[in-house]
């Protein structure tokens, strides 16, 4: 539980920290669009090549990418568990017990962990290298096109915004309420059915309750600078795309197009 | 049963490009049955400090003692829960610790978590829900729906019901009025002097420290700089000055009056005695 990482803002500095966050933004989509092409292996190796080349770009640590990784553990065994037991094709290669492992169970397996690895590395990219509020600009520009279809754009990055915002907050602080229930005795790892639902309560409730306290406060404390949605706001920073922004979009751009190439040659 | 910290370093978000030292290399013996204070400025480790008495967090180096447990720095201690119950913890706002649908079940909880019986826990609840002077129309409200000084209080008498040997308050009193102050810091002197409790209090209250603790350590950024007496300490405003802290009231008025040319003797503690004297010398003089 220690140290969360995923989403979370690294301050360095890198080419890729100054990039605008439009361009990176637009990269990660497409890139994740490319994840989700069946290209096989081949084509996650490229992608993982280029994630890869742009964490080390970015000056980021792989450590702290496979630390992010670490809550989804345990769904990923759980995945594993049910594949076995229900996927029935491809040779079968051993047998447990009553279960017998077939060669499709495990590569499936495997593909979902090799997508969610590349997923991960793709959006730290994003996340660890881009401040949260250029995020949102990012995001109102992006958005800004649809404006005319009334995607209100402006409320949609506000909202997203205040939400990454309060990601690390409420990491922090269920951790405050785990060890103030601890101290009281409570057991988080271990216990009786009935002492863990309590262990639960104590945990949610608290969580829930100064949630919608901090959501409170942030909300008058808008309202009091006079925050109205809807309403014209100036800016204080500009986006500019520069010639590395352009290369970035064009290097996704070709990784997509070569995962399309890759899905149809097979 | 000593409380000491041997060598102590403690690393937030080790590994990380946020890692911060907030202990470096902590060597510190605390008294038994006594009340110590620990001061310092804000971000100076009080909180992590004392959150490594009932092992909520473990060393990064050097190890703890406390009662008869010992904690070192890499190991994975077992049975955390008895030691738990035998020191008391309460954090800094504890208000955002309240669950229970009434603060009566919300204090007995600690106790029943402890192995207490239901009619037992409920009746410690009751005690310590008196000795923090909730009255018995609060046991079936909801703990949610009281105002922040209540709440502290339902969080404190939450701790005081699992009885513990050592108490640990981390700003027991920072938002509460100040007759609810006076009122909790009586408490814990008589906790003290009654059942003998070893209490240890953070706190920024000099006024406090001066009135109700034995022992003061100050800590500066991740080092305890002193550790002395309290009496020492406040014996004159010399020293609170060099750690860059404000000293109670009454020692500037002494030192401001020994500036002045009265006689002002160490014995006098407080207001009372202070104007009987200063009638006394004036008079004498005039
Ligand atoms: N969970 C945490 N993760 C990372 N750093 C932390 C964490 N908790 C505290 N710190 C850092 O460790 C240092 C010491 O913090 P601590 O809470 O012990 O200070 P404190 O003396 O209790 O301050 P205050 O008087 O404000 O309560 C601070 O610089 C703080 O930023
Ligand atoms: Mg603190």
């Amino acid at each position: 539980m220690g140290n969360f990482t995923l989403g979370r803002y690294l301050p360095l500095d890198s080419p890729i920290h100054r990039m605008d966050p439009r361009a990176k933004i637009m990269g990660m989509l497409l890139m994740l669009i490319a994840i989700f092409i069946p290209s096989g292996w081949i084509g996650y190796g490229i992608i993982f090549v280029c994630a890869a080349g742009t964490i080390l770009l970015a000056k980021l640590q792989f450590g702290f990418i496979l630390k992010s990784m670490r809550p989804m553990m345990i769904m990923m065994i759980f995945l594993f568990i049910i594949n076995c037991l229900v996927i029935h094709t491809g040779e079968p290669l051993f047998v447990i017990g009553p279960v017998v492992i077939y060669k499709d169970a495990i590569l499936q397996t495997l593909y979902i962990v090799v997508r969610l690895l590349l997923m991960i590395m793709i959006t730290t990219c994003l996340t660890a290298t881009t401040k949260p509020l250029d995020m949102t600009l990012g995001i109102e520009d992006l958005l800004k096109p649809f404006e005319k279809i009334h995607v209100p754009a402006h409320e949609i990055a506000m909202l997203i915004s205040i939400a990454l915002r309060f990601i690390p907050d409420l990491i922090d602080e269920t951790q405050r309420i785990i060890k103030a229930q601890e101290s009281r005795g409570v057991d988080m790892k271990e216990g009786k059915m009935q002492e863990r639902i309590m262990a639960i309560l104590s945990l949610i409730v608290p969580l829930f309750v100064s949630a919608f306290q901090r959501a409170e406060d942030l909300a008058n404390a808008m309202e009091a600078r006079g925050y109205a949605p809807g309403e014209k706001r100036t800016r204080y920073k500009v986006l500019k795309m520069a010639g590395r922004d352009y290369t970035l979009l064009l290097c996704c751009t070709a990784v997509l197009a070569g995962m399309i190439w890759l899905s149809r040659m097979s | 049963m000593p409380i000491a910290f041997e060598h102590v370093s403690h690393i937030y978000n080790d590994g990380t490009p946020y890692r911060h030292v907030a202990l470096e290399d902590v060597s510190l013996e605390l008294a038994e049955g006594k009340i110590t204070a620990i001061i310092g400025q804000t971000g100076s480790g009080k909180s992590t400090l004392v959150q490594h008495l009932n092992a909520l967090l473990l060393p990064s180096a050097g190890k703890v003692l406390i009662l008869d447990r010992t904690i070192e720095a890499g190991s994975q201690p077992k049975q955390l829960k008895s030691l738990r119950g035998q020191v008391g913890l309460v954090f800094q706002f504890p208000e955002y610790q309240l669950f229970e649908e009434t603060v009566l079940k919300d204090i007995a909880f600690g106790p029943k978590n402890f192995g207490v019986s239901e009619e037992d826990a409920a009746k410690k609840a009751r005690t310590a829900m008196q000795m923090v002077g909730l009255g018995p129309e609060f046991e079936e409200r909801s703990p949610l729906e009281l105002s922040g000084g209540q709440k502290r209080r339902v969080a404190i008498a939450g701790i005081l019901a699992m009885d513990p040997a050592v108490l640990v308050l981390d700003e027991p009193t920072a938002g509460l009025d100040p007759q609810g102050t006076e009122q909790m810091m009586s408490l814990f002197h008589r906790l003290n002097r009654e059942s003998g409790k070893t209490i240890l209090i953070v706190t920024h209250d000099m006024e406090q420290v001066y009135r109700y603790c034995d022992e003061v350590v100050v800590m500066e950024q991740g080092k305890p700089k002193l550790r002395t007496d309290v009496q020492t300490f406040f014996h004159d405003s010399s020293l609170c000055r060099e750690l860059n802290i404000l000293p109670p009231a009454l020692i500037r008025m002494k030192d401001m009056l020994r500036e002045n040319g009265f006689t002002v003797s160490d014995e006098i503690s407080d207001v009372n005695g202070l104007a009987k004297e200063l009638a006394r010398q004036v008079k004498r003089h005039g």
